[in-house]
């Protein structure tokens, strides 16, 4: 007898978020299986891949493939437009680095001018990042909200800190989204989106960063919470995990001693951009196959990459 | 050398010659002065403060006094060193947990009706009262020139005869007072001791007859608590409590390990507990009973595995290290004299047995009295005080395990906290539109507050959170007159004035203080949890829940539910039974078979250490939020929004 496989979706489904406006809008989760279990039910939202550029320029991100992509940009903006050509990306992902009163203490009216730039000369959904600061993350997050309001625009993260200064002022106040970013224990993850739920602010704006770390940097702590929340979300209906999940990748990859250490000092290593990819689309997989919807990504060869993954498995 | 003055607040004095250098705390210890100092002199708590009115010391800096309370000569004792003569007040609140002792008043029954049932249903359950001591009344031949029999022989052989045994051992305590007592009573005399086997050990010879007693005796790491009872009868004849004297060497199990290890520390602490604490207590309930102690003629004591150890002066320090093995879970055979206990040295000293380094003779004790072991249904038994001790089963089988809930519950950690002593405020209800509280305070009725015990937390935080003030993170999240927020951004609730209060300070709770109480009532539930998960079980097989402790006096179970420290489960479900150690210290030295009985459950308990238990630490940050990151676990609380 033909073995017939049993489809096992799940009765409980992972939220369904909308970012940006018209046309260039993405759906983030909707999801009621497990990551790419698409033999269970169909994924109508496939995930998808943000594309990170900083305020301060090429900064930590000078390999050539970085250099060759922005040659010839001198503002954010003009690198966001270059960036959101790159193939595989479905939204831009800012970061106001600059911002951090430790490092350049750009003011908030800086960062602000330098956004609006980036709105008026991109189409792409927007997802802004902070300096990591969580006062001035919450200073300029509320500024932020005001200056591109009606964009729709991702503003990651809250944090335990400051989540009601933003809840307030990107979702309540601006209806942006906003995300919730918790040290990867699913206990705290789900503290966090029940007070965010109690301030008043509409968990059906609301995703989740769980906590990342590069492949190999603890990364099995980041995978059995993803593990866990997928399965609290979908086999427990446990609504208040029912958020989609965004993952920082570049972030964390490109400060990792493989991508930094140099061809000079470590030359058995071989290329110093190649083993950067490799780290990038290492720990960007690793995300998603672990229940990551979304993944944040710098590197366009890696962005490639991980896009074709998704397509092939979708 | 300087001249160190303390002053009392009731006008009282005690001088003292210190060596330069020294620091104020040691000075006053040395000078037997008592300054509360739960963190044993680490510049941690926070508690140890005094004013100093003359004179000048080298203090460190320290976060727990602001400028102004500096400026009024404030000073943490422990972190002051005496570099000249000074004169310093000790404030009240600092030594109030010596609390003078208190003999309880025995005319309303209340006290006594706990033993009565306690005795009732151990009797029930097929533990027979009895024990093999024996008090009777002897005529022996008065001697004379020609019978020249010595008094000894001549008293043990008259008691063979009459009695039927083989031998009688006159211990010397007896031995020493023999030929005045037989004169006394012309050679009629009452020999009260007890047969073992063919031999009958005489412990005490009166000329009148005179009542046997027992004492039985919890020793706490807080407070010590004691009974005088009757050894035939049963009958509490006195009852007794003071706090420990071993306080002043650290609040919890760990200080006081830590102190007993440096030179000369077991000394210290043992005199703590025998000279200071045990023989006070022991002659006060003489005296109410109208007894000589040398009529004490067994004592058992309830305690935890450190208390045991340090009671008996044998070496603690393996208790907190890896892999936690002590010295002795049982130990028979120790008399009062071998601990200079004021009782009849011949007397039998029974230690209920420990169990493990954290789950001791206060648990086995209150076990036995729990009757956990004669019930059909799942029961569940938690003594709550600093350590956090677990007991569930029934009559098939019994688990136990120990989770550390921290000095939260007895006010330690607490900026305003304090022990369920007179001031504290121990019940809390707050009006939900004004955000105003009312509160009952424990001690004579019109009092202005001093500070908030364990109870009194519970029904605070429970109000707090009920009414919207306050977040399931333990964060503020209304704002009125009385939550206010420091430079910091640190939100508190002041629970009275500081013109409402009795010591000038405002009584506020903060949100660390919050924070330390969720962690602390994450631990007893997390506990619960992990060990009902570890048998395949949740709280729904729960059938009886038996909270016990000192702290538990004025819990208010329904707050204890709301704020997700006791299962969610119907109230009536829960019962509140005292001290347990202490009935169970009271059945054990009355009852040969309770004794055996006790030994018989420490030895078949299961112990589930958490510490090593996978998914233990999950369940504990689950548990750390109002009332739990799993919503569906208590579905009767609601929160107030």
């Amino acid at each position: 007898m033909a073995f017939t496989p049993k489809a096992q979706a799940f009765s409980a489904h992972i939220n369904a978020v909308t970012l940006g406006t018209g046309d260039n809008s993405v759906v983030i989760g909707g999801e009621n299986v497990l990551p790419f279990y698409t033999f269970d039910a169909p994924i109508e939202n496939a995930p998808k891949i943000g594309i990170q550029i900083s305020d301060l320029g090429l900064t930590q991100l000078n390999a050539p493939g970085f250099q060759e992509l922005y040659a010839g940009c001198s503002t954010m903006a003009e690198m966001a437009k270059k960036a959101e050509t790159v193939e595989g990306v479905s939204f831009l992902c800012l970061v106001f680095e600059g911002a951090d009163p430790n490092g350049e203490d750009k003011s908030v009216d800086e960062c602000v001018a330098q956004l609006k730039e980036v709105a008026a000369a991109t189409t792409k959904p927007l997802c802004i990042m902070g300096c990591k600061n969580v006062e001035k993350d919450a200073a300029l997050f509320a500024a932020m909200a005001d200056a591109i309001a009606g964009k729709n625009a991702l503003f990651l993260s809250a944090k335990e800190e400051n989540y009601k200064q933003v809840g307030a002022s990107v979702v309540m106040a601006q209806n942006h989204k906003m995300g919730a970013e918790s040290a990867v224990d699913i206990n705290l993850a789900k503290q966090l989106n029940v007070v965010i739920g109690q301030l008043g602010v509409d968990t059906q704006s609301v995703l989740m960063n769980i906590g990342t770390a590069a492949a190999g940097y603890g990364f099995e702590y980041v995978s059995s919470t993803l593990d866990r929340v997928k399965a609290a979300a979908l086999a427990q209906n446990d609504t208040q995990l029912q958020m989609p999940i965004i993952t920082p990748v570049s972030t964390e990859t490109w400060n990792t001693k493989e991508a930094v250490v140099s061809e000079e000092d470590m030359p058995e290593w071989g290329s110093r951009e190649e083993r950067g990819i490799e780290m990038e689309i290492t720990t960007a997989v690793a995300c998603l196959a672990g229940g990551s919807d979304a993944v944040v990504m710098a590197h366009p060869k890696a962005i490639a990459s991980v896009a074709k993954m998704i397509n092939a498995l979708m | 050398m300087h001249e160190v003055i303390f002053t009392f607040e009731n006008g009282g004095e005690v001088r003292a010659s210190v060596q330069d250098g020294l620091s104020l705390l040691e000075a006053a210890r040395a000078a037997n002065v008592a300054i509360d100092a739960p963190c044993s002199g680490n510049g941690s708590c926070g508690k140890c403060r005094v004013k100093l009115l003359k004179g000048e010391v080298s203090a460190l800096p320290t976060a727990h006094l602001t400028a102004e309370e500096l400026a009024d000569g404030w000073r943490l004792a422990c972190g002051c060193k005496v570099i000249g003569d000074i004169t310093v007040m000790v404030p009240d609140i600092a030594s109030a947990y010596q609390s003078r002792m208190k003999t309880a008043d025995l005319s309303t029954g209340e006290e006594v009706a706990i033993f009565e049932k306690l005795m009732a249903d151990v009797a029930d359950a097929g533990i027979q009262f009895q024990n093999s001591f024996d008090c009777v009344q002897l005529t022996v031949d008065e001697p004379t020139l020609d019978d020249t029999m010595p008094d000894n022989e001549r008293l043990a052989r008259a008691l063979a005869a009459q009695l039927g045994v083989e031998t009688v051992d006159i211990p010397f305590s007896a031995m020493r007072r023999l030929a005045k007592v037989l004169r006394e009573g012309n050679f009629t005399v009452w020999c009260a001791g007890r047969r073992v086997g063919g031999t009958f050990e005489l412990l005490d010879v009166t000329a009148k007859e005179t009542p046997m007693c027992a004492a039985a005796i919890d020793i706490g790491t807080t407070t010590v608590t004691a009974v005088l009872t009757d050894l035939k009868t049963g009958k509490i004849l006195a009852k007794a409590s003071s706090g420990n004297g071993q306080i002043r060497f650290g609040a919890d199990v760990i200080n006081r390990i830590i102190e007993q290890g440096k030179p000369g520390g077991r000394e210290r602490l043992q005199k703590a507990i025998v000279d200071e604490t045990l023989n006070p207590i022991l002659q006060a309930l003489c005296k109410s009973a109208l007894l000589s102690p040398q009529r004490i003629l067994r004592l058992c004591i309830a305690a935890n595995t450190t208390m045991n150890h340090l009671f008996v002066g044998v070496d603690a320090s393996p208790v907190r290290m890896e892999p936690y093995i002590p010295s002795f879970f049982r130990w028979e055979g120790l008399k009062a004299r071998d601990l200079s206990l004021n009782a009849n040295g011949a007397a039998d000293v029974v230690l209920a047995p420990n169990i493990g380094s954290y789950v001791g003779g206060d648990i086995t004790a209150g076990a036995l009295a729990s009757l956990l072991w004669n019930k059909e249904e799942f029961t569940l038994f938690i003594d709550l005080g600093t350590n956090g001790e677990l007991v569930f089963g029934n009559s098939d089988f019994m688990m136990s395990c120990a989770c550390s809930a921290g000095p939260a519950f007895e006010g330690g950690d607490i900026s305003c906290g304090m022990r369920a002593t007179d001031g504290a405020i121990e019940a809390v209800t707050i009006d939900k539109e004004t955000m105003d509280p009312h509160f009952d305070i424990i001690g004579e009725p019109g009092q202005k507050p001093v500070g908030l015990c364990g109870s009194g937390i519970i029904d605070l935080i429970s109000e707090l959170f009920r009414c919207g003030i306050l977040s399931p993170k333990g964060e503020f999240i209304r704002e009125g007159k009385r939550v206010q927020r420091d430079e910091h951004g640190t939100g508190r609730y002041i629970l009275a004035f500081e013109d409402e209060s009795d010591t000038g300070r405002e009584i506020a709770l903060n949100e660390v203080d919050i924070d330390s109480f969720i962690h602390a009532k994450g631990a007893i539930f997390s506990a619960i949890d992990t060990m009902l998960r570890s048998l395949d079980m949740d709280v729904s097989v729960l059938e009886h829940v038996l909270v016990a402790g000192g702290i538990g006096s004025g819990i208010n179970m329904k707050n204890a539910v709301n704020i997700g420290m006791f299962p969610d489960i119907p109230l009536d479900k829960f019962e509140y039974i005292g001290n347990s150690s202490l009935s169970g210290s009271y059945a054990m030295v009355l009852s040969e078979e309770a004794e055996r009985k006790t030994y018989e459950l420490a030895a078949n308990m299961t112990y589930l250490e958490l510490s090593t238990y996978p998914g233990y630490m999950d369940a504990f940050i689950a548990a750390c939020f109002l009332p739990h990151t799993d919503s569906s676990l208590f579905p009767s609380v609601q929160q107030g929004v």
